[in-house]
C-alpha cells in the first residue's frame, strides 16, 4: 500500500472517516516525510509539531472533511500565538493575537497545523529566495527556485509534507509556484476569500488561495473558505459559491480564449508543446477555440500593476516602526532614530527598493502622474477584460514562458520579464480567478498552463479543471530530493 | 499719508469626537475612562493582517453633524491614507476622508463687527479616525527630548469629524461665535456631545492678513488650541505679530505656528511638518449614501436652537432674550420643554429654569441637566401649586431648596418645611379659632359687652389665632370665621 502521505485530501478524508487509519498516522507519515525531504527543500520557517499535536488530541470530533488532515501555511497568515513572520526580519518573534479568517475556518474544521512555510518577504518576489529564513528548493530539481512568492506552500504539497496548503496571490504567487511545483493553485476572484489576517503586500491585488494535487481538493478548500467574512469589507456579500466536485463535468460548446497579443511571445519548447496539447484536448471535448485582444493589457498592465503595488505596499509597510511588535531598537536617541534602525535592520533589501518606489510614485508633485493615473489604467484594464469575457467564457495561457529556472540565475533578457510578468498580473489588477493546472513533465521538471475566467467564475473554472486534469492526468509527489 | 488698513483672513479647523457606541473601524468602546491599553484590538492597534471596517453609527453622525452645518451629504465619498511616522498613529497612516469628504457646502451664521449677520461657509465635513495619546517625561510634554514616552491607543480609531471653514472669519471675536454657534448646533444635532473638557473640540486656525496698500501676509497655521478662550486669544496674538512684521515691511513666513496657551504666545513648530501623501484606502469600498438613507437621517435630525427660540417667542410668549438663553444649553432648553408638556405655564417655568434651577445647579456645581435631582415633572407640580395658591412664591421656593439638597418628593418637602398647603381653613380654622376663644373668656367677654368699639380686641384674637396657624390662614377667612363665631 501506499504510503499515508501520498494519499490526497479527498482520499485521506476517506480513509480517516473509514478509520482504516488514525488522524495520527495520517500526521506521522505527513510529518516523517516532510522531516525526510526538509534538509533538501527548506519549506518551513516555523515546524509546529507540538500544537499539531495537541490538536490530534481533539482530532476525531467533527464531520468536517479536514478534520485530521495536516496542512502548512504561507507565513503571511497570522496564526493566533504562533510566530508569524512574513518572512521578514522586521516582525521578529511576533505572536499574533488571533487568527486569519481562513485560518480560523480551517482550525474549527479540525485541519492540523504542521507548519508555517516560507516565501519571498512580505510576498515580493517570485523565487522564494528572497526570504529572510534562506531560500527554499524545487521538489522536482533541488537546484531549480520552487517559484514565489508562495513557494513554501507550493514546495510542501509537491513534496507529499501535506495533501493542501495556503498561499496567497497578489501578481502570480500561488500561481506560478504551482506551475513550477506542478501542483494545482487557485487564485479566487478578489472577494471570495476573506483577507483578514493576511499581511498586506497590495490589498487591492492579494487574494489567499488554496495548493493542492488534484482540482477535486482545490473544490473542497474553497468550498469551506468561500464565504461572507464581516472582518474583510472587500468580501463579497452574495449567496456562496457551489463547488460541488463532478467528476462527469464537460466542456461542450465552452468557449476558450487565446490571447492575440501575446501569440508572437517567446515560449520554452515544453510550455509552446503543452499550449498546442491543451488546445487540442479543449477541442476534442467540444470546446471552441477562439481569440481575443487585449491592447490595453498588453502595453500598459506591467506598469499600471507596480504603480499601485507599490505604492499600496509603501503604505501597508509603514506600520513596522519597532514601536508595537517585532524588531526593535532600545537605545535609539529619539524616535527618528528609532525609526531608521528598526526599518534599516529589518527589512530586506527588495522590499526597501518597492517602498522607496512606493514613495515616490505617490510623492505629491507626481503622484497624479503615477499612481493617480494607475488606478485609471486599472479601470480600462477590467472593462477591457469584461468586454473579452462577453465573447469567451476562458482565456487560456501560459502561466510563465519558462520552466522553473536555476537558484541565482537571473534571465537578462528584459523582454522576456515583461512578457512573464503579463501573464499573471492583469489578473489581479482585474480582480479576475486564474487557475494554475498541471499538463505533465517534461523531463523532471512539471510544466503548467493558465486558464482565466470572468469575476465570479471560479466554480465553473475549477470544472474546466476536473476536465484538464481527467485528460491531462493528476501529478505525482516529488522526490523531495531524497529518492 | 494714510493709515494703513489690516484685515485679518482667517479660516479654521475643527475636530470633533463623534457620539458613537464603537470606533470608527472596529468594535472597541468608546469609552475612555478606562486603563491605558485596554480598550484596543488588532484593527485599532494597526496589527499586520487587519483591516478596517466602517461603522455605521459613525456616518450617521457624520451626516447629522453635517445637517446642522447646512451642508449637503455627498452621495459618494472615499476613504484615503494620509502617511506620516508617530510612535501614536499605529498603521504609519491615518484613514481620512480629505479629499472626498461625507458632507461639503454649509454655512454658520455670525455677528461681524457692525453688528449684521453674517455668513461663515463650511467647505465640508469628513470623517476620519483618531490617533492614540503619548505622555511623555519630558518637562514641557513634548516627544522631542524626552526620556520615556508611553503610548495609550485607547484613543486610536475613535470617530472624528474635520469641518473646514472658508476664509471668511475676520476676527477674533467672529471665530469664536463660529465655534460656539457650531458646537451648539452639533450638540443639538446629537451627533457629539463636544465636552471641551474632555478634549472633544479641537481647533487650528489659519490667519494671515491683507494690507490696505495691496499686499497680502503668506497663511500661518496656528495649532493646539483647546477651548474657546485659548482659539480667541491666539488669533489675536497672532493678528498682533503679523501686523507688526508687516508694519515694519517683514514678510510673513508661511508656516505652523504652535499656541503656548501658558506663555500666551505662538511659537515656530520645531518639528519640520510631516511630509504627506494620500492614496485611497484599498481597504475600503467607497461610502455610497442614497437618497433613502439621507432621507432617513433628515428626518431624525432635531430642531435646532435658533427655529426653536423663534419657536418659543410665537407659541409661549417669551421674550427673545429669554429664549435665546434657554435654547443656548440644549439641555437646559429640553428640560424646560419638559415642564411645559407636563403642563406648566411656560412663562413661569421659564423663570423657574433661569432662575431657581441655574442657582442649585451653580451652587451645586451640577454640570449636566440630567443630573439635576428635580424632574421636569416635580418642578411643574410645584409650579402648579403656586398658580393654585396652595404655596406662596416664598414657601416654593423654600420646598424647592429641601427638594434638592434631599432629593425627595414635593410632599415630603413639605411636610419638612413645616408648611401645611394652603394654609389652615375650613373646619380646622374654626376649631383652632373656638379654641383660642375659649382660653380668653375675658376678651371675649369685653367683645359682648359692646365696649370693643374701635374692634382692637377682635385685632388681638385674630392675631392670636394667626401666630396659632404659623400665619398659614387667609386673614380674611380667619376675621370672617372669627366674627361667625362670635355672632353665633
Amino acid at each position: 500500500m501506499a504510503e499515508l502521505y501520498e494519499l490526497d485530501l479527498s482520499s485521506a478524508s476517506e480513509g480517516l472517516k473509514a478509520g482504516k487509519f488514525s488522524p495520527e498516522e495520517l500526521f506521522d507519515s505527513c510529518w516523517k516525510r516532510a522531516q525526510s525531504c526538509e534538509k533538501n527543500i527548506r519549506a518551513f520557517i516555523t515546524e509546529t509539531e507540538d500544537f499539531a499535536r495537541e490538536q490530534l488530541k481533539n482530532s476525531g470530533k467533527s464531520s468536517s472533511i479536514f478534520d485530521g488532515i495536516p496542512t502548512v501555511l504561507k507565513d503571511n497568515l497570522c496564526t493566533q500565538g504562533i510566530r508569524t513572520t512574513a518572512a521578514s526580519k522586521i516582525l521578529g518573534n511576533w505572536r499574533p493575537p488571533y487568527d486569519a479568517t481562513v485560518w480560523k475556518l480551517l482550525r474549527e474544521s479540525g485541519a492540523i497545523l504542521m507548519g508555517k512555510v516560507n516565501m519571498d518577504e512580505f510576498a515580493m518576489g517570485n523565487t522564494c529566495g528572497n526570504s529572510a529564513f534562506g531560500a527554499t528548493r524545487n521538489p522536482h530539481d533541488i537546484s531549480r527556485v520552487p517559484g514565489g512568492s508562495s513557494g513554501g506552500s507550493a514546495a510542501a504539497v509537491a513534496a507529499g509534507y501535506v495533501p493542501f496548503s495556503l498561499g496567497s496571490d497578489t501578481g502570480g504567487s500561488i500561481r506560478q509556484p504551482a506551475s513550477y511545483c506542478g501542483i494545482y493553485g487557485l487564485k479566487p476572484t478578489y472577494g471570495m476569500v476573506s483577507r483578514y489576517g493576511l499581511i498586506s503586500y497590495g490589498s487591492s491585488l492579494d487574494q489567499i488561495g488554496p495548493f493542492a494535487r488534484t482540482v477535486r481538493d482545490l473544490q473542497l478548500v474553497m468550498q469551506l473558505l468561500a464565504q461572507h467574512d464581516p472582518m474583510d469589507s472587500s468580501s463579497f456579500r452574495e449567496k456562496n459559491p457551489d463547488f460541488t466536485h463532478n467528476p462527469n463535468v464537460n466542456l461542450k460548446g465552452k468557449r476558450v480564449a487565446l490571447v492575440k497579443e501575446f501569440q508572437s511571445f517567446t515560449l520554452d519548447a515544453p510550455i509552446s508543446d503543452a499550449m498546442k496539447h491543451v488546445e487540442k484536448i479543449l477541442e476534442d471535448e467540444g470546446a471552441i477555440i477562439t481569440e481575443v485582444s487585449l491592447p490595453i493589457i498588453s502595453k500598459y498592465a506591467v506598469a499600471c500593476y507596480y504603480a499601485l503595488a507599490m505604492s499600496e505596499a509603501h503604505t501597508n509597510l509603514e506600520r513596522y516602526d519597532g514601536v508595537r511588535y517585532g524588531y526593535t531598537v532600545q537605545d535609539a536617541k529619539g524616535i527618528k532614530e528609532m525609526f531608521e534602525r528598526v526599518r534599516s535592520y529589518g527589512f530586506g533589501s527588495e522590499v526597501k527598493s518597492r517602498i522607496i518606489a512606493g514613495t515616490c510614485l505617490t510623492e505629491p508633485s507626481r503622484c497624479e502622474e503615477y499612481y493617480v493615473a494607475a488606478t485609471k489604467v486599472r479601470t480600462l484594464i477590467a472593462q477591457e477584460f469584461a468586454r473579452a469575457f462577453e465573447n469567451t467564457d476562458f482565456i487560456l495561457q501560459p502561466v510563465t514562458p519558462s520552466l522553473a529556472p536555476k537558484i541565482g540565475e537571473v534571465d537578462e533578457d528584459e523582454m522576456k520579464g515583461y512578457e512573464t510578468d503579463l501573464y499573471t498580473l492583469p489578473v489581479n489588477l482585474a480582480g479576475l480567478p486564474g487557475l494554475s493546472f498541471f499538463t505533465g513533465y517534461a523531463g523532471k521538471l512539471p510544466v503548467g498552463l493558465q486558464l482565466i475566467g470572468a469575476r465570479w467564475s471560479d466554480p465553473e473554472l475549477l470544472n474546466a479543471g476536473v476536465v484538464l486534469e481527467r485528460r491531462l492526468g493528476s501529478p505525482k509527489i516529488a522526490d523531495g530530493g531524497v529518492e | 499719508m494714510s493709515e494703513l488698513i489690516f484685515t485679518p483672513v482667517i479660516g479654521i479647523e475643527i475636530h470633533i469626537r463623534l457620539k458613537t457606541d464603537t470606533k470608527i473601524f472596529c468594535s472597541c468602546s468608546t469609552n475612555t475612562d478606562v486603563e491605558p491599553n485596554t480598550h484596543v484590538c488588532p484593527v485599532c492597534m494597526g496589527l499586520p493582517g487587519s483591516l478596517p471596517r466602517l461603522n455605521h453609527q459613525v456616518v450617521e453622525k457624520g451626516m447629522l453633524a453635517g445637517l446642522a452645518l447646512n451642508c449637503t451629504v455627498q452621495p459618494k465619498s472615499l476613504f484615503f491614507r494620509k502617511s506620516y511616522f508617530y510612535p501614536d498613529l499605529p498603521k504609519g497612516h491615518q484613514i481620512s476622508q480629505c479629499d472626498l469628504p461625507i458632507v461639503a457646502q454649509g454655512f454658520i451664521e455670525v455677528h461681524d463687527a457692525n453688528g449684521n449677520l453674517k455668513k461663515i461657509r463650511v467647505n465640508h465635513l469628513h470623517l476620519e479616525e483618531d490617533v492614540g495619546s503619548l505622555h511623555h517625561s519630558a518637562s514641557d510634554g513634548r516627544l522631542e527630548g524626552a526620556a520615556i514616552s508611553f503610548v495609550d491607543y485607547n484613543r486610536s480609531g475613535m470617530p472624528l469629524a474635520e469641518i473646514v471653514s472658508e476664509p471668511d472669519v475676520s476676527s477674533a471675536k467672529e471665530a469664536v461665535e463660529y465655534v460656539t454657534t457650531l458646537r451648539r448646533r452639533v450638540i443639538y444635532s446629537g451627533a457629539s456631545d463636544v465636552e471641551l473638557e474632555k478634549g472633544m473640540m479641537r481647533f487650528d486656525a489659519n490667519v494671515s492678513m491683507k494690507c490696505s496698500d495691496g499686499r497680502w501676509g503668506r497663511k500661518v497655521e496656528v495649532k493646539n488650541m483647546n477651548s474657546f478662550h485659548a482659539l480667541e486669544r491666539a488669533i489675536e496674538y497672532e493678528i498682533k505679530r503679523q501686523k507688526k512684521i508687516m508694519l515694519s515691511g517683514g514678510e510673513i513666513l508661511q508656516e505652523t505656528r504652535h499656541w503656548n496657551d501658558a506663555k500666551g504666545v505662538t511659537t515656530a513648530s520645531r518639528v519640520k511638518e510631516f511630509y504627506r501623501k494620500f492614496i485611497v484606502e484599498p481597504d475600503l469600498p467607497p461610502l455610497i449614501i442614497d437618497q433613502a438613507w439621507i432621507d432617513r437621517v433628515t428626518s431624525m435630525m432635531p430642531e435646532m436652537p435658533d427655529v426653536r427660540a423663534k419657536r418659543y417667542v410665537q407659541d409661549y410668549k417669551l421674550p427673545q432674550e429669554v429664549a435665546d438663553f434657554l435654547t443656548d444649553v440644549k439641555d437646559l432648553s429640553d428640560y424646560f420643554e419638559a415642564c411645559v408638556k407636563a403642563g406648566a405655564n411656560p412663562v413661569r417655568a421659564a423663570h423657574w429654569v433661569r432662575t431657581e434651577v441655574l442657582r442649585v445647579m451653580n451652587e451645586k456645581q451640577i454640570r449636566k441637566v440630567a443630573d439635576f435631582g428635580i424632574s421636569p415633572e416635580t418642578l411643574t407640580n410645584l409650579i402648579a401649586k403656586i398658580d393654585g395658591g396652595k404655596l406662596s412664591t416664598t414657601q416654593a421656593k423654600e420646598v424647592f431648596d429641601y427638594m434638592s439638597a434631599n432629593n425627595c418628593g414635593i410632599d415630603e418637602a413639605v411636610k419638612a418645611c413645616g408648611i401645611s398647603e394652603g394654609g389652615v381653613a375650613g373646619n380646622m380654622l374654626e376649631e383652632i379659632i373656638k379654641s383660642v376663644i375659649a382660653a380668653n373668656p375675658d376678651v371675649l367677654d369685653e367683645i359682648k359687652s359692646g365696649r370693643d368699639t374701635k374692634g382692637k380686641k377682635l385685632k388681638f384674637l385674630q392675631g392670636l389665632v394667626m401666630k396659632e396657624v404659623k400665619g398659614q390662614a387667609k386673614p380674611q377667612e380667619v376675621s370672617q370665621t372669627l366674627e361667625k363665631i362670635l355672632n353665633a
